[in-house]
């Protein structure tokens, strides 16, 4: 992403606000629910992204991204490059200039000092701050006078646009949240219910998992925004009562999370009072293979691990088959309708970084099979399971209880029997598979399966983090209670080189480039990974809301000040 | 009858202490964990943090010890400072929700009234309604009327109400446009026009859940009224001339109360702990609309603390319903 | 003591009680149990009927469908100079004072949630305009009368005993003056030390209070004892109506003299030459009676007729009524009909 076109796209996405012309507070109210409701409005003590988007309507970052991806300017006057001299030619510090003049809600200046606690809150050991890795590599962050903040790293940092960028890392107001810092930070309940802060809307109300309700911040740096003189989120309920009270009851204005099957989405859109959009942002529903043996014959603490290679799919040629056999459309279509996308990709987005890759595409049934034929996986046996060398294409397939997935592992399950292998089914509680405990022997982490289906995503734009997990010393094990997101086990030198690589280059394109290599390294080149479906956010809003612009980079709320009633 | 309530209430104290210590460790043990809900791009390192600044790191007994005396002391001692405005607690550290990093007890003073006033409502709707449907039915049994009462009560029975909801949505909401799907708990009754506005948001649930009791509670009464509708004292009672009123009313109905009461006393508890999947459907924010969402999120303490509560709840009302028997019926005496 | 040009206190005539048969997947209705098949009787004033039979033929269903505590499907029954069959409602419960009932089980027949003196003071309520003093005295004047200490007026029906509960019973009956009592089985749920008292205490009453029973009851002894005429019910039908004395000493239905034989001997000599009649079979369903004499399948002496031909109730000697092919009638039709040496009048002939 190249920062002068972020610029233009960040000035152009201003120009056509359509509400530049209406007064601050005349468009009454604007009614929003979400399927989960809010329980704090403080993102640093939630990874929710229900929490994080009703907070980003009252708390903002420095600065945000755009519905392309681009970053704009929020609090500061302009994103600091390079170029403007922002960020320091070594790549190991950045500063920020706040807006001169701009307020808090209460009406008091938003200073250097507010960003710098910020820092200082999420940074806290004891805080238990859920976005910290916001702050990685933050040396210390220091206020240069009262609108500037200098952010130093403990080393080049070629993507500095971490802290105090997006809705997951607003500012707080030093004032408010001074004595609830470290540990403190849970017990200060009024605060992390009811944040002062810079944006359009302010909280007048706040019931724990049920409403937010907001009114126009009289304070906002725009003063004509936002339209609406008052906002409420109604939380609760599920996905299709969201989607029926925009799409055909018109109680509310929008609704995030809508995502419903595809025959209820095409009803509900039907009755012409409003419509779904989707942001698709990187979240990707994979399979993972695993490349060790997770054979419940061998001893507790080998299984799964590096010590014990998986019988057949660490051959290329089953993992290229398996992925042959599958039809990704018929998959999309099943599950997602309009809110998914088949894909061979686990970067899919942003366009700068999403590789070309669509070969697997279209199935092949036919070349899966001649595959599988010519690398020696025959039925030497008849029983219509292929095999060699003593070792059967039988394969345990796990993932979570959700409607979708079990659709798609009977899917999946039908295609592999007709190459010619066994698919044993497994549905584990989301809640289990994805604790993380390392007790349980059915945690993602541990992969006691030959195949596991769920869905990853990155924050924000860059994959950087998001492709290191694939290095060699990300897997997890019993020597780091099996903690890591290396779940296949998957060990290149070369991928691990160059992810080491991507961290010190600067140069977008470059970035781009390398990106794409390692994205294609472990889905096309290797199969470790077998994307299936690149899944989008559904939304509803209702025909009567104008100015929404779906942002699958930010919060869907990221232009909420420029919402106005169409009338 | 004094003795015997008291002895109940101390046996219940060991009760409550076994049960409380059962739940704890099922809702602990039970698998899921706070974090599952952290989205994958949250690091491992920073999700052992949050569980530390949770306290979900300690072993199970000490959190068990350390929820026994929140629950029995500093809670307690919250509530009378709020009351006469003395400082008992200090700043000891309430319960707190892992979701909402909120007090727990907060959060359950916020919901109870939505609960009460709804689900109290719907309640009291059905008993309304079901026991002159049991009366007229087992009056006239086998009669037209107690044919369709025994259909009503069968669909109360069988459909779901997740499946009643959902239909009366789409018949109320979607089609008729009477009522709002989602439940608004910002309203204040303040005059005419909000009042309307609240009875039209409860209609819908109120009858969902009325439905569903009266069906419960009109099939109990029938049939008891059936089994004294037999009795030779009701044929006394007409032979002596006795109006059919007096009769029904007086000799039938009393003595099927009975049962009846006590069934209702026992429904009670439900009230408070709300009605999970209704609650959920309408967005009412009550009581149970809390626990599906604090099992949802694995937030244990919320989870622990709401379980426990019920089981209070349960064990009250069975004395309440042991005693009022005691009322009823003058064949039983307890002590 | 009894005026015998009077019309008797109670006339049943062609008394009818069916129940309906409902069968099959729509309930259709697809015949009747005959509990009462075309009864017909009169009492005195002052008199006791006694009601004999097994169990299930329909004795307790006369008793009901006389107060109709049952809607009787035809037939006419006049108490004290109202049909009680054709009366409306609010008659009907206006004229409940002169007839009371006396039932089986005492324990049921009270309302367990009404004390004593509540279940007594009732009726009182309803159909005198005492005030709540003078009602009280009367609880207490019944309770003297029956012989239950005034100490009890506030206990529940629970804390008595069978005898006491059952004095209660008849206390109750007592309460609004009543003409007629149905006496419904009163002693069959008492000990039998219980029951002499109940039925002594019944006879002083009717002594003191002149008033009328009809005693149903499956104790031939006890009926021997209490009652004046007995009628002896089988399937339904009355088979014999005889004064006690003749009946006991001379049954004439093969029915009546077979039942008559089970009675327990008191004296030993006379039960050693005693011979019992023992029937075979059991009894018919009284949904699917016989087509000819409702006894034709037990009866030791049937005979061809007996199987096709229902016998009328018929008078057979002065104050006898049989209805029995084997015995003629000897005063047809109408005609004074006698009785036992005490009660001659009865009534007009009874036919079907």
């Amino acid at each position: 992403m190249k920062l002068n076109s972020a610029l233009l796209g960040a000035a152009c996405a201003f120009a056509i606000a359509p509400a530049a012309f209406a007064e601050r507070g005349t468009d009454g109210e604007v009614k929003l629910t979400f399927p989960q409701a809010v329980s704090i409005m403080n993102p640093y003590l939630s990874s929710g992204t229900k929490d994080i988007y009703a907070a980003s309507m009252v708390i903002e970052p420095l600065a945000g991204f755009d519905d392309s991806g681009n970053l704009i300017p929020k609090l500061v006057s302009e994103i600091p490059t390079v170029e403007n001299g922002g960020i320091s030619e070594d790549l190991t510090s950045i500063t920020w200039k706040l807006i001169p003049g701009l307020l808090w809600s209460d009406g008091s200046p938003v200073t250097s000092a507010d960003v710098v606690f910020t820092g200082q809150y999420c940074m806290d050991p004891a805080g238990g701050c859920a976005q910290l890795s916001k702050f990685e590599g933050v040396a210390s962050i220091e206020a240069v006078d009262e609108t500037s903040i200098k952010v130093t790293f403990t080393g080049p940092k070629p993507n500095p646009y971490t802290a105090f960028v997006g809705a997951t890392a607003p500012i707080l107001q030093k004032a408010q949240f001074e004595a609830c810092i470290g540990a403190a930070a849970p017990t200060c309940t009024d605060q992390n219910s009811m944040p002062v802060g810079t944006g359009a809307f302010k909280v007048t109300g706040f019931t724990v998992n049920d409403t937010v309700s907001m009114e126009a911040n009289s304070n906002y740096r725009d003063p004509a925004k936002p339209a609406f003189a008052t906002a409420v989120i109604k939380g609760g309920g599920d996905a299709e009562g969201s989607a029926r009270a925009v799409m055909e009851t018109g109680e509310f204005d929008y609704a995030w999370n809508t995502q419903i099957p595809p025959d209820s989405q095409a009803a509900m859109a039907a009755a012409g009072k409003g419509q779904f959009v989707v942001a698709f942002g990187t979240l990707v529903e994979r399979l993972e293979m695993n490349m060790t043996n997770p054979s419940a014959d061998l001893p507790e603490g080998e299984r799964s691990t590096a010590m014990h290679p998986h019988p057949f799919l660490t051959d290329i040629n089953v993992r290229t088959a398996l992925s042959m056999a599958i039809d990704r459309d018929i998959l999309r279509e099943v599950g997602y309708g309009a809110g998914g996308k088949p894909t061979c990709n686990i970067v899919p987005a942003p366009a700068a970084y999403a590789s070309d890759n669509t070969a697997c595409l279209t199935q092949d049934i036919e070349g899966a099979k001649a595959l599988l034929e010519a690398s020696g996986w025959t039925d030497t046996d008849g029983d219509g399971i292929r095999d060699k060398d003593g070792a059967k294409l039988s394969i345990l397939y796990q993932s979570t209880v959700n409607p979708i997935r079990q659709d798609f592992q009977a899917l999946i399950k039908d295609w592999w029997s007709e190459i010619g292998v066994e698919t044993e089914l497994k549905a584990i509680d989301p809640g289990v598979f994805f604790g993380g405990d390392a007790g349980s022997p059915d945690t993602f982490q541990k992969f006691y399966a030959d195949v596991e289906m769920y869905a990853n995503n990155f924050d924000g734009t860059d994959p950087e983090a998001y492709l290191t997990q694939y290095k060699c010393d990300k897997a997890p094990s019993p020597e780091n209670q099996w903690q890591g997101e290396n779940m296949n086990r998957f060990c290149d030198p070369a991928y691990d080189a160059m992810v080491t690589e991507l961290s010190s280059t600067r140069d977008p394109a470059k970035r781009a480039e390398m990106a794409k290599a390692l994205n294609d390294m472990v889905t096309k080149d290797t199969r470790i990974v077998i994307p299936l479906v690149h899944r989008g956010t559904l939304s509803a809003h209702s025909n009567a809301l104008g100015g929404v612009m779906i942002n699958a980079w930010d919060t869907e709320m990221w232009n909420v000040a420029d919402w106005f009633r169409v009338k | 009858m004094l003795t015997f309530t008291l002895r109940r209430l101390l046996l219940a104290i060991p009760t409550l202490l076994f049960i409380s210590l059962i739940i704890f460790l099922l809702v602990d043990l039970a698998p899921g964990s706070p974090m599952s809900e952290i989205p994958l791009t949250v690091p491992p390192e920073v999700r052992q943090k949050m569980i530390a600044a949770l306290g979900a790191d300690q072993p199970v007994f000490v959190r068990y010890i350390l929820w026994l005396r929140q629950f029995f002391w500093v809670e307690p001692a919250y509530l009378l400072d709020g009351w006469f405005g003395t400082d008992l607690a200090g700043d000891q550290q309430r319960i707190l929700s892992w979701q909402s990093r909120s007090p727990v007890f907060t959060v359950i003073g916020q919901r109870i009234p939505q609960t009460l006033t709804v689900i109290g409502t719907a309640y009291l709707v059905g008993i309304l309604i079901a026991v002159p449907i049991g009366i007229y039915s087992a009056y006239r049994q086998y009669s037209l009327f107690d044919q369709l009462g025994t259909f009503v009560a069968m669909i109360g029975f069988s459909v779901p109400t997740f499946f009643t909801g959902t239909l009366f949505i789409i018949i109320f909401a979607v089609w008729l446009g009477w009522f709002p799907t989602k439940y608004d708990t910002t309203l204040e009754v303040t005059d005419w026009a909000s009042f309307i506005r609240q009875m039209q948001q409860m209609a819908m649930p109120v009858m969902v859940l009325g439905l569903a009791n009266a069906a419960a509670i009109s099939r109990y009464m029938r049939s008891s009224m059936l089994e004294n509708m037999g009795q030779d004292y009701v044929r006394t009672a007409r032979a002596k001339g006795m109006t059919e009123r007096t009769v029904v009313l007086k000799h039938v109905l009393r003595n099927s109360m009975i049962p009846v009461v006590t069934v209702i006393a026992l429904g009670i508890p439900s009230i408070f702990g709300g009605a999970i999947i209704t609650e959920n459907l309408f967005g009412v924010n009550g009581i149970g609309a809390a626990l599906i969402g604090a099992i949802h999120a694995s937030d244990l303490p919320m989870v622990q603390t709401l379980a426990f509560i019920f089981a209070v709840l349960i064990v009250g009302f069975n004395l309440i319903a042991d005693i009022l028997y005691g009322f009823l019926d003058p064949r039983i005496r307890y002590d | 003591m009894r005026d015998t040009q009077a019309a008797p206190l109670v006339q049943v005539e062609g008394l009818k009680m069916y129940f309906p048969v409902h069968t099959g997947i729509l309930r259709r209705h697809t015949g009747n149990v005959k509990a009462v098949d075309d009864v017909s009787f009169a009492i005195h004033q002052g008199e006791t009927l006694g009601l004999v039979g097994e169990s299930g033929c329909g004795k307790s269903t006369v008793g009901r469908a006389l107060l109709r505590l049952y809607e009787p499907t035809a037939g006419r029954v006049v108490i004290d100079g109202e049909d009680i069959a054709t009366l409306s409602h609010e008659a009907l419960r206006r004229k409940r004072p002169t007839m009371q009932m006396v039932f089986q089980d005492p324990q049921a027949s009270l309302n367990p949630r009404m004390s004593l003196s509540a279940i007594i003071a009732e009726p009182l309520t309803e159909h005198t305009k005492l005030t709540a003093a003078q009602r009280q005295n009367r609880v207490y004047e019944l309770m003297d009368q029956v012989g239950l200490n005034r100490r009890f007026a506030n206990r529940f029906p629970h804390e008595f005993s069978g005898g006491q509960r059952q004095r209660i019973g008849i206390a109750r009956a007592l309460a609004l003056n009543p003409k007629l009592i149905v006496c419904d089985e009163p002693i069959a749920a008492l000990d039998v030390s219980i029951q002499a008292q109940v039925v002594n205490l019944l006879e002083d009453l009717q002594d003191t209070l002149g008033l009328t029973y009809l005693f149903i009851s499956h104790d031939l002894s006890m009926v021997r004892h209490i009652a004046d005429r007995v009628a002896v019910m089988y399937l339904g039908r009355i088979v014999e109506l005889s004064p006690r004395d003749d009946l006991y000493a001379r049954p004439l239905h093969p029915y009546a003299e077979a039942l008559l034989s089970a009675v327990n001997e008191p004296d030993p000599d006379r039960a050693k030459t005693r011979k019992r009649i023992l029937l075979k079979g059991d009894l018919p369903s009284p949904a699917n009676p016989p087509v000819g004499c409702n006894f034709c399948t037990r009866c030791p002496k049937v005979f061809a007729r007996c199987l096709t031909e229902k016998p009328a109730l018929v008078q057979v000697e002065p104050g006898r009524q049989v209805a029995c092919h084997l015995f003629e009638t000897i005063h047809p039709a109408t005609g004074s009909t006698g009785g036992s040496e005490a009660k001659e009048h009865l009534q007009h002939g009874v036919t079907q």
